[in-house]
Parts: structure tokens; sequence; C-alpha cells
């Protein structure tokens, strides 16, 4: 009962004995004896009961403020509260439970910051791991060109091989530009309701070139009004890897198509290729950071496209997922929020 | 930090034909705030690993803890607050109340631990799953998706501590399915829960951030 209406009772029912009392003392005039006894008798029960009800209540009023203070302390001195009850059908048990639902929401900002300490040293370990092959060629080489006299043929071959090196220095550190920039969040995105047909002609017009030269096709299927809240940039760049994967992953001669529905909730968009698939057992390891398969050992990269693609689709409040069947090819669905 | 703490967990069923061992020793941890999906073969544990984590079904031998406590300490009382007030549930075929309208449905779980919403809360995750507007009407006058969205906002309502859902697109078509499990990715990371998804579909379980396969009633 709450707090207030028993209030309201208590003082009903303490007016109610005094009306009794008062009426069985003044009343004169009541023949019978007995009523006249009767009548400020129950008042005074009435009254006595009323105030014994008003300490039962006080005093569990004051356990039940006494256990949650108790409560409180054990969660501030980091002990797990001796009184707490998680499943009693009690308020207390009620309460206690919610407190704890707090506490632990305040206690996941220490746990993040420990776990983004984590992710720093992997990260870092990943990092120089990466850095390692392409250094040490380009020492291997810069000492032959140093210490060897070598044909003019062979110096150019070299420094062909050097070149190579460098720049797949500079991909990865463009790479880790952009991946470092979005785990930090020291970027904005600039949502708004843009044109999803501009963002796909613009991830398009990056890759454009390497599909012709492995001679594939693309084709788009989206309605030129289609528009989704997205920042046009980081959305192209997402989609861009994505073709790019494709280009790399798909047999000279193939194709490669994106095509856009939009939903209730989200807008999807599928790239799809004729490619020589994903297993199944490995959807999620291809969004992992640094993830190289087997199969993808002969092409150039990094293992960084997918998992930027996957965490700039989901700063955006999106997903992405993965379906496959070996040989056939791969589609990637993007889904964006639809508002 | 571990929400959900299974070691040697084992449901065995004594059946006509002899026992069933569903589940043969799992052990398994469910990470807070995260998306986990448990997948499977329909036959493979799932089912009984959900009714045990959702305090449905006892184990025979082993300790699930969840929120700290070993659910197996419980009795059959602490076991209803249990599910009342730490798990919301999503089955894959809604179980919403006819008679009682959208908005009835989903306070339902409140008004059965006597509690009063917090209305803010309900605004917010009632347009969040698109059902701001539906509110006054009955679950016949909704799709199945529309269903599967009240069932969504049901689970949520009491903030629990983990949500379960057990082939939450199962009854929907390829989009609807498609629909509901990015709204369902959506919520539960809106409202910072921990979603324990059980599914054979693989193309649900990318949802999520860590995948469990179960066979045989074990983990591979």
């Amino acid at each position: 009962m709450e707090i207030g209406k028993c209030k309201q009772i208590k003082h009903i029912l303490i007016l109610s004995a005094a009306a009794l009392i008062l009426t069985g003392v003044l009343w004169e005039y009541i023949p019978s004896a007995g009523i006249r006894v009767i009548l400020p008798v129950s008042g005074a029960l009435i009254l006595l009961l009323v105030l014994l009800w008003d300490r039962i209540i006080r005093r569990q009023q004051a356990d039940f403020a006494n256990d949650i203070c108790e409560t409180v302390d054990d969660l501030m001195a980091g002990r797990v509260p001796e009184k707490y009850r998680p499943y009693e059908d009690s308020s207390l048990s009620k309460v206690q439970g919610k407190l704890l639902q707090y506490y632990d929401r305040l206690r996941e900002g220490q746990w993040q910051s420990e776990q983004d300490k984590q992710t720093i040293q992997e990260l870092v370990s990943d990092i120089s791991h990466q850095v390692k092959t392409p250094v040490a060629n380009l020492r291997m080489f810069t000492g032959i060109l140093k210490q060897h006299r070598l044909t003019e043929e062979k110096q150019a071959e070299f420094l062909e091989t050097i070149s190579l090196q460098v720049d797949k220095l500079d991909f990865l550190m463009q790479s880790l530009i952009k991946m470092s920039r979005l785990e930090t969040g020291t970027f904005t995105l600039h949502m708004k309701q843009n044109s999803l047909y501009n963002t796909i002609a613009q991830a398009v017009n990056g890759i454009w070139a390497k599909a012709e030269e492995k001679s594939i096709s693309i084709e788009v299927c989206c309605d030129i009004d289609t528009t989704v809240r997205h920042d046009p940039k980081w959305t192209a760049e997402a989609l861009g890897n994505l073709l790019d994967n494709g280009i790399k992953y798909t047999p000279k001669g193939g194709s490669i198509q994106i095509s856009v529905r939009p939903w209730q909730f989200y807008t999807r968009i599928d790239v799809s290729d004729t490619g020589m698939g994903i297993a199944p057992e490995h959807y999620n390891d291809v969004f992992k950071r640094f993830y190289r398969a087997e199969e993808a050992a002969g092409e150039e990269g990094v293992g960084l496209g997918l998992y930027l693609t996957r965490s700039i689709i989901t700063r955006q409040k999106g997903y992405i997922s993965v379906k496959s069947e070996a040989g056939k090819g791969t589609v990637f669905s993007v889904f964006l929020l639809a508002e | 930090m571990d929400i959900v703490i299974i070691e040697s967990l084992k449901k065995y069923f004594e059946e006509d034909s002899g026992q069933v061992k569903a589940l043969d020793g799992i052990d398994l941890t469910v990470e807070k705030g995260r998306i986990t999906a448990i997948i499977g073969a329909s036959g493979m544990g799932k089912t009984t690993l959900f009714n045990i984590i959702g305090g449905l079904y006892r184990p025979t031998d082993g300790k699930i803890i969840v929120d700290g406590v070993n659910l197996a300490d419980l009795t059959e009382d602490q076991l209803t607050v249990y599910r009342r007030r730490k798990v919301g549930f999503i089955f894959q075929d809604y179980r919403l109340l006819p008679e009682l309208t959208i908005g009835e449905n989903i306070l339902l779980p409140l008004w059965l631990d006597d509690s009063r919403p917090d209305k803010e809360f309900f605004k917010e995750l009632t347009s969040a799953v698109g059902l701001a507007h539906e509110l006054e009407k009955y679950p016949a006058m909704l799709s199945d998706g529309g269903r599967q969205c009240v069932a969504i906002a049901r689970a949520l309502i009491t903030k629990p501590s983990i949500v379960l859902a057990d082939e939450p697109t199962g009854n929907l078509d390829a989009k609807s399915a498609r629909n509901i499990a990015g709204l369902l990715k959506m919520t539960v990371e809106r409202f910072r829960q921990t979603l324990i998804l059980i599914t054979h579909n693989l193309e649900l379980a990318q949802l999520a951030d860590r995948v469990v396969r179960l066979r045989d009633g074990r983990v591979v």
C-alpha cells in the first residue's frame, strides 16, 4: 500500500475513534448504559490498534531504509551486499536488484577502459607483426644494392621490389590511420539524409579501373531517388572496400552486382560477386582485424578492408552480414538505418 | 565481464528408450553487453540450454551462474522471480496474449512483478521498435513481424540482465526475418542489453559478436 494512502486511512481511523469516545462520553441521553460503555471502549480500542499499526509500519520502514543503506555501504566499499537476496519476492530484493544494476552500469565504464588498454596492446602487437616483413625486405634489398655491384637491369628489378614494399607499408599506414580514427572516434560522422545512388557511384568510381583490368562487369540496381541517413564519404569507403574485395577474389570475366532494397527499419545494400566464396565457418572471421583466409594468401592485402567496413557501418548504427557459396560467389549485405 | 558462467553443465532426460544426454558437460561464458549466438542443428541441445539459462529447466549436474547467482541453488519460487526480473524472453511464436492490447502486452512482465513502468523508457522503447502508434491495437491486427516487435519490446521493458531469443525469426518470411534481426540487434545494442541468440540460421548468427556451436550436447 502507498504511504500516502496509509496515512489517509490512519487519520480516518483516529478521527472515528475520537468521535466514538466523544459520543460515548457526551451522550447522556442514551437510554442503555451498556451502549454508553461500549462506544468509548471500542473507540479506545481502535485508537490503540491504530497506534500499534503505526508503530509496526514505522519499524518496517526503518528496517527497509537501514537495509538499503547497508546495501549502498557495501557497494561503496566494493563488497557484495551481505543481505542481498536477489530472487526473493520482496520490495527490498526488488530495490536491491535495481541498485546493483545501477552499480554495474557504473563499473562497466571502468571495465571498458581496461578493455581499451588491452585492445591497444593487441593492436601494437598486430601492427609490429605486419610491419616486420616489408621492413625486413627493405633492409635486405637496400643492403644488396649497397654492397654488391649489380647490373642496371638487376638494380631496376630490386628498386621495383623496394618500391612495392614501400607501397605496401604506405597502404598499411593509411589503413591503420583510418582504423585508429574509427576506433578512437576522432572523426565526426556527417549523418544526413543523403542520396544512396551518389554514394554507390562514388564507391564504384574508385574501383572502376581495377574492374576493367580484370574484365569484371559491375551492375548497379538502385533507384536514383533512394535516400538514407548516412555519411556519404565513409559509407563510400566501406562499399569501396567490399567492391575492392569482390574484384580481388573474382576471376577474370566475372561480375559484381550492387542492389538496393529499402525496408521498414533498414535499407539493404547487397554487394555480390562471382568469386571464390567464403566457407560458412569463416563468416565471422572475415571481419576480424588482420584476418586473411588461406586461399587469399596469393592476393595483395593486409586484412583490414572488411574490418574497416564493418566498423564504418556499425558506427552508423547499421550492420553487415555475409552469405556465400564456395566457388559460386559471395554476397555482402549492408544494412543502414532507414531513418 | 561475464554475466553467464556455465561449468560442466549436464542435462539428461529419462525416456522409455533410455537416457538422453541433451547437454553433456558444457563450459561456456557469455560476456555482458554482447550478442552471443548459440548455433547448431536441431536436437543438438540448443533449446535445452535456452531453458536452463532461462530458469525453466534445472540442470542434472554442473554450474549455471547468472549475474553472480548459481541457478541450481534457487528454489522454485526464487526461479520464478529470476525469470520475471532477470530474463527477457523472445520466442519463435511470440507468445502474446490476444486479449490484451499491444501496450498491455509489453507492460505485462512489469505488472506480474507489481512494478511501475519507467514511462520515458516505455516511450523510447516502443518508438525504437516502431510501435509508438500501435499501442491500442491488438496482436491479431499486426503482421508476424509486428508481433515479434511487440515480443522484443516486452522482453526489454523490465531492463533484464539477459535477453534470451529462441529462433526469433523462425516464423517469418525472409524479408521480415532480416528486418526483425536488424531491429533486435539495434535495440539490444541501444539499450545496452546482453543477448543470447539460439538459432540454427547461420545468417542470423552473424548479428552476434561471438558464435558458439553446439553438437551432441557439447560446445565444439
